[in-house]
C-alpha cells in the first residue's frame, strides 16, 4: 500500500507534465483550452466515484450498523464535493475561452450544479441532527437516494436539450475520439486521479475515526 | 521557456507540494494510531 502511494508522486507529475506538453491541442478547440480534458473529466469522474462510494457504504451501515461505515461515507461525500466543485471550476475555465462567459447556464453546468446543491444537502442534513445513531440512519438514506439521482443528473439530463458541452467520452458514436496521446494521458489522469481519491479517502476517515475515539475516551 | 513549459513545471511543483503535505499527514495519523 505504501508503494502504491509512492507511486502516486512519480505518476501524476508525469501525467501533469504530459498534459501540458504532449499531446497537440484538440482540433475545434481554441489555442489550448482543450486541454482541460486531462484534470476536468477526471474530477467528475472521480466526484462521480466517490458519491458511489458513500452510497455503498452507506448501505453497509443500515445493513450492520458499524459506525466506521457512517464515516467513510461521509468523508466520500466530502471528497465528492471537493471533485465536483474542482469539476464546476475547470468547466467554468474552459467556458470563459470557448464561450465567453463563465457560466452560460448550459445543460450540462445546470445539472451538475444541481448535484452540489443535492450533496451539499447531505452535509446540511447531518450537521442539523445531534443524535448519532439517527444521523446515520438520516445520511445513509439519503446517501442511497441521492446515488440513484445522480446518473440522472449527470448522463441524462444533460442529454435532453442541446448543450454548448462537447462531446462527451461516452457518446453517441460509441467510440473514444481521441489521439493516441491524449487517450494515454487522459486514462493515467483516470487511473492516477482515482488514487488520490482512495489515498484522501483512508487518510480523511482514519482521521475521522481516531476523532470519534478520543470524544468516546473523554 | 515556453509558456506551456512553464506552466507544467508549476503544476508538477504544486503537485509535489500536495503529495508532500498528504505524506507527512498521513506518517502523523499513523503515529497517533500506534500512540491510542
Amino acid at each position: 500500500m505504501k508503494y502504491l502511494k509512492l507511486l502516486l508522486l512519480p505518476w501524476m507529475a508525469a501525467v501533469v507534465a504530459a498534459s501540458f506538453l504532449w499531446p497537440e491541442p484538440a482540433k475545434g478547440f481554441l489555442g489550448e483550452s482543450s486541454r482541460i480534458v486531462f484534470f476536468h473529466v477526471p474530477c467528475a469522474w472521480t466526484a462521480a466515484l466517490a458519491f458511489l462510494v458513500a452510497a455503498g457504504y452507506s448501505v453497509g451501515w443500515l445493513v450492520a450498523r458499524n459506525p466506521r461505515f457512517d464515516e467513510v461515507a461521509e468523508t466520500a461525500v466530502r471528497l465528492g464535493l471537493l471533485f465536483a466543485v474542482l469539476t464546476l471550476l475547470t468547466g467554468s475555465l474552459f467556458a470563459k475561452i470557448m464561450w465567453g462567459s463563465y457560466w452560460n447556464w448550459d445543460p450540462r453546468e445546470s445539472s451538475y450544479l444541481l448535484l452540489v446543491f443535492l450533496y451539499s444537502a447531505y452535509l446540511f442534513l447531518r450537521a442539523a441532527v445531534d443524535d448519532r445513531e439517527r444521523r446515520a440512519r438520516i445520511g445513509s438514506a439519503y446517501a442511497v437516494f441521492a446515488a440513484v439521482l445522480m446518473p440522472f443528473l449527470v448522463f441524462v439530463a444533460p442529454r435532453v436539450t442541446a448543450s454548448l458541452h462537447p462531446q462527451t467520452v461516452i457518446n453517441p458514436q460509441g467510440k473514444i475520439l481521441m489521439d493516441a496521446p491524449t487517450k494515454t494521458v487522459f486514462f493515467a489522469a483516470l487511473a492516477g486521479f482515482t488514487g488520490l481519491f482512495f489515498w484522501m479517502l483512508e487518510i480523511e476517515s482514519r482521521l475521522a475515526r481516531l476523532t470519534r475515539e478520543r470524544r468516546q475516551t473523554g | 521557456m515556453s509558456s506551456l513549459a512553464y506552466l507544467a513545471t508549476v503544476n508538477v511543483v504544486v503537485w509535489v507540494g500536495l503529495f508532500v503535505y498528504l505524506w507527512r499527514l498521513d506518517r502523523r495519523i499513523s503515529e497517533q494510531e500506534r500512540n491510542r
